[in-house]
């Protein structure tokens, strides 16, 4: 229980981080640390304009596919507090995911249609989701191992 | 070598836009098939091995991506905030904060970037720019590295009892 609320809280801080501009009304001298934000967040997202998550003049640090991936990290990680993720977790699921957020990007990049936040967002938040319980799984295998006393 | 083409694709103009959230946990993953590979140990991947798997990629990528970066600003006296300032300056003057606060930010951004514009270098630019590269690298290093070994279980499991 203890590491997945841990886990929750590090996602959520993440997740708060590239919503950073809102909350810089809140006290303005948090606008010191934007640029040092934008410069961390630019390591794993493009932060291409048209992409980003935008409302109240404000925009998010990364694109909409990366923060629904976030965000359904976040989702996974929170539902795991009251629901431990499966042991096996199904890989033909992590597979569909994966091949929709493909399809997605392939579909606007050759303009069949043009780039959508929403579906960006939502085809991040599914492989968000379904990856947290294979991290979290990894994790817990890290944890056995490190507890387990070496045999000789 | 998955570390150094990770840490490449973060550096390279235009490569660098295609960059994304899934580019180093992906390096990871290969980095682990890679070593599977080259052993010729197809057995169950250990999480411990996962994550120092991880972390050599996140490191490597890390001080491959930094040392370009640093050394294509020496070079050319050009990089991202220098670029980017006129789009900062505009960023910053839509917050509604006092005008000191917007003065102080834009002050200390125009003295990083007359740093690099006069001498290509950059102390503070430089300090974050490791600071960043390293933690964020090695993070997503390890966490592509554990998701990824457990994919590769998966598979061998699933090829085992089938």
């Amino acid at each position: 229980m203890k590491i997945r609320v841990t886990i929750s809280i590090l996602l959520a801080i993440w997740c708060i981080g590239f919503f950073f501009e809102w909350l810089i009304p809140l006290n303005e001298k948090l606008l010191t640390l934007l640029p040092f934000l934008h410069q961390t967040y630019s390591l794993v997202c493009h932060q291409e304009k048209v992409k980003l998550i935008t409302s109240n003049r404000f925009e998010s640090l990364v694109c909409s596919r990366c923060a629904g991936i976030y965000i359904g990290l976040l989702a996974g990680s929170f539902l795991s507090i009251f629901k431990i993720p499966h042991k096996n977790p199904n890989i033909k699921v992590l597979l569909v995911c994966i091949v929709i957020m493909l399809m997605d990007i392939a579909a606007y990049s050759v303009g069949i249609y043009h780039y959508s936040k929403l579906v960006a967002f939502i085809t991040g938040f599914l492989l968000g989701s379904v990856a947290f319980s294979y991290f979290y799984n990894g994790l817990i295998q890290l944890l056995i191992e490190i507890r387990k006393p070496r045999s000789n | 070598m998955c570390g150094f083409s990770a840490g490449v694709l973060q550096v390279v103009p235009l490569v660098k836009s295609f960059s994304c959230c899934l580019l180093l946990p992906l390096s990871a993953f290969i980095a682990l098939i890679l070593e599977q590979k080259s052993t010729n140990d197809f057995d169950i991947i250990s999480a411990k091995k996962a994550v120092m798997i991880g972390l050599f990629t996140g490191l490597f990528a890390a001080f491959f991506g930094s040392c370009f970066e640093i050394l294509i600003t020496f070079i050319t006296k050009q990089n991202d905030i220098i670029i980017t300032f006129p789009e900062l300056q505009k960023m910053v003057e839509k917050f509604p904060v006092t005008e000191d606060i917007k003065k102080e930010v834009l002050y200390l951004f125009q003295n990083v970037r007359n740093d690099i514009l006069d001498k290509g270098f950059s102390w503070m630019y430089t300090f974050s720019l490791i600071v960043n590269d390293f933690f964020i690298d090695i993070l997503f290093g390890i966490t592509g590295g554990l998701i990824g070994s457990q994919i590769i279980n998966r598979r061998i499991n699933n090829s085992k009892y089938n």
